[in-house]
């Protein structure tokens, strides 16, 4: 589904991504994981045609992503609050995005009303614009927007960050459920290794600008990343916990 | 403290993504301050001339007289032009500083403006020249420092009404028709005269030298005025949250679902315009333009047909020229959310090309009562109209594409200053010149009419050939985009 090939940005002699080569095939659930400045989010906007790579490129279902917009068709992305239109209510952002999917608006109230658990109370019809929303908040209606779109490839950087617990177990599990029972691709980073873990087949760890493993998801997985990531080093207090056990 | 405030704001200019345009603005802008000044100059070392010429004998009633109709008019034209100094305090609210030297480097930066200059060098050398010879040096003194506190008032109380009217556009409004009213009542109802008003304090100020500690009472209560409210509204982001807000109700504009996904689009940047104060005082300024014509029409002098012709471009004009140069910085906090949805950038630009027609349509009926000043009057409306659909749209739209700075609407606009001032005026200049480029030579060539068909003419080519335009600015647009984007990215 996704190809990249020597895809590579510099920012002030600084290399930020460099990725030989890369191909997601559809119906993976992919992982990306790092430190910060990994590259991450930068990979992931140049796979929008956000950001113009210095080299290589992306395609899409076998089209180049820059130049070409058949890809919007089935992409639905949220990366941050920089894909909401602030000043509207859920409700007209949801119509909105709705209506560029040629869906009227009893089909978006019908869809919106599936997400009522994901949702918590907080979004519909409260009155609010998305401005005045909290970022966890506005974190379920950019998600939300990109369900509503009904995609083929969805990508989310960081969707867990700044949501409430169990509103990350829900989100979970309607990511687990739009990929095993509707072959959604997805993509996905995040910090937190345990999420990725559990929603993910198979996960990339990023470094530098480039993907220095991957891996397919297995029990030992966890324990892989925890290894590279230092848990052990820098928090004592695990590494004492894992001990006991 | 000041001068870490001062070097922080040197280091926001040259690092900011427009810093080329910026400066541009900023030779414009000094070139035409110094022509003002040397005209001002030339105005106040040889008014005592001038003023005997006019007035023979009288000439210090005279001069008396037209201090306060000065201040009047220099109140005006501030609150129109007057920058108001900008620092973005958050970032130095939760640190060791302290909230007054915050708000004293505010509220002092003010004073740094050339309004505060002209004053004095329109007024200051007939002091020397007239007064302290005859009147002697006290009452000299007592003059210019009047003329101090009076420069101060009023360069405080713009601000101040500039600020509140960020916050409310009507204010704006109100403000400038007490403005307007005051000086008709004076010129065409002959209620009052603000000359012998004037005359009464300044020729009193001749014999009884302490009246001066009038205007410089008031001149210092402004200023306190003005740093009070600063320090107030230090706290106006988190008063804001706290308010209990009210229900925001979700809209539609009916009348726009005819067209389809264009009108989607323009539903929503009206919302943008009505939801964010900023975005609607640059509305309400288009209503507040509309009495140009009542101050032009009205006059004699200026109601000849080259006014006229500003005077339509403008007021059916102005929200093109106002709104229109920011673009596209008003969406610029959910500018990759445009970019990766499924928004055609041609109907994005279509959507641009309705507003705008929408609107100018709209102040075109709403000064259609104009058409009292004459039928022609009415006519040259109709052509300015075709113009600024037609070609202003086009090239506002051609500079939006080149612009990269990032505007946050979402941030309380109590501190969020760069609306209305006269660096934005200078960017609309070319927008202003370039129908007298045309009909300027040949109203010359008393070819007047043939100047305003041909302008008329202009403006309908450009309305019947939009698809062409649309689809360069496409074209360009598309070039643009990655740096556009960038460039909002960039808080």
């Amino acid at each position: 589904m996704i190809e990249i090939k020597n895809l590579k940005k510099v920012y002030g002699g600084a290399v930020v991504v460099n990725v030989q080569e890369l191909n997601i095939n559809k119906g993976e659930s992919v992982g990306l994981v790092g430190n910060n400045g990994a590259g991450k989010t930068t990979m992931f906007r140049m796979m929008l045609d956000l950001i113009r790579p210095d080299a290589g490129h992306v395609s899409s279902n076998g089209e180049n992503v820059a130049g070409h917009e058949n890809w919007k068709n089935y992409t639905a992305s949220y990366l941050d609050e920089g894909f909401l239109i602030d000043y509207l209510t859920p409700e007209e952002y949801f119509y909105f995005i709705g209506s560029l999917h040629q869906q009227s608006r009893a089909h978006v109230d019908d869809f919106m009303a599936g997400l009522t658990d994901f949702f918590n109370g907080e979004i519909l019809k409260k009155g609010k614009y998305i401005r005045d929303l909290s970022k966890g908040n506005q974190c379920k209606v950019g998600v939300a927007s990109c369900l509503l779109q009904g995609p083929e490839l969805l990508m989310l950087d960081e969707p867990f960050a700044n949501i409430d617990p169990s509103t990350q177990f829900r989100l979970k599990s309607i990511l687990k459920d739009i990929n095993k029972n509707r072959g959604v691709t997805t993509l996905i980073s995040s910090h937190d290794l345990n999420h990725i873990t559990d929603v993910c087949d198979r996960v990339l760890l990023m470094e530098k600008g480039k993907i220095i493993k991957d891996i397919a998801t297995s029990s030992s997985t966890l324990n892989e990343l925890e290894q590279y990531f230092g848990v052990g080093q820098i928090a004592p207090g695990n590494a004492a916990e894992r001990e006991q056990r | 403290m000041t001068s870490t405030f001062l070097r922080h704001e040197l280091k926001a200019f040259w690092r900011s993504k427009n810093t080329g345009k910026s400066i541009a603005v900023r030779i414009v802008m000094g070139l035409l301050i110094l022509y003002f000044l040397a005209i001002v100059s030339v105005i106040g070392f040889g008014l005592d001339k001038f003023l005997e010429k006019a007035a023979g004998k009288d000439m210090m009633i005279t001069y008396c007289g037209i201090i306060l109709l000065y201040y009047l008019t220099d109140l005006f034209s501030r609150l129109q032009l007057q920058d108001l100094p900008t620092l973005r305090v958050q970032p130095y609210l939760q640190l060791p500083v302290k909230r007054n030297s915050l708000v004293r480097y505010l509220a002092f930066t003010a004073l740094f403006s050339v309004f505060n200059l002209w004053p004095f060098l329109l007024f200051v050398p007939f002091v020397f020249k007239v007064i302290a010879p005859v009147s002697g040096g006290l009452a000299a003194i007592a003059f210019i420092a009047s003329i101090a506190g009076l420069t101060v008032f009023n360069n405080y109380l713009a601000l101040y009404l500039k600020r509140k009217a960020n916050l409310n556009g009507w204010i704006f409004l109100v403000a400038a028709a007490v403005i307007i009213l005051i000086g008709l009542s004076d010129f065409l109802w002959h209620i009052f005269s603000i000359r012998n008003f004037s005359y009464l304090f300044f020729g009193n100020l001749i014999h009884y030298p302490v009246l001066a500690i009038v205007p410089v009472i008031l001149g210092a209560a402004m200023y306190y005025l003005n740093f009070l409210y600063l320090k107030d509204n230090l706290y106006l982001e988190e008063l804001g949250s706290r308010k209990v807000a009210r229900y925001k109700n979700s809209t539609d504009y009916p009348l726009l679902n005819h067209f389809g996904n264009i009108g989607d689009l323009v539903g929503n940047e009206l919302k943008l315009i009505f939801r964010n104060k900023r975005s609607r005082s640059a509305f309400i300024m288009g209503l507040f333009i509309m009495f140009y014509g009542l101050i032009f029409y009205t006059n004699p002098k200026m109601s000849g047909e080259g006014y006229k012709v500003f005077v339509s471009m403008f007021m059916t004009g102005i929200f093109i020229i106002n709104y229109g140069q920011f673009m596209y910085s008003w969406q610029a906090s959910h500018f990759d959310g445009l970019l990766v949805s499924k928004v055609n950038f041609v109907d994005f630009l279509k959507a641009k090309y309705l507003l705008f027609t929408i609107i100018s349509t709209l102040f075109l009926l709403l000064t259609t009562p104009y058409v009292y000043f004459g039928w022609k009057t009415l006519v040259i409306e109709i052509i300015m109209y075709m113009w600024n659909i037609g070609v202003n749209t086009t090239i506002v739209l051609f500079f939006a594409n080149r612009n990269y700075k990032r505007m946050d609407l979402s941030r309380g606009a109590a501190f969020n200053w760069e609306g209305i001032g006269s660096n934005q005026w200078i960017l609309s200049l070319p927008l202003l010149i370039t129908p007298f480029l045309i009909y300027g030579p040949l109203a010359l060539l008393h070819q007047a009419n043939t100047g305003l068909a041909l302008l008329g003419l202009i403006g309908l080519t450009g309305v019947l050939t939009r698809g062409f335009w649309i689809n360069k600015l496409a074209a360009d647009f598309y070039n643009k985009r990655y740096t556009i984007a960038e460039g909002f990215r960039n808080k």
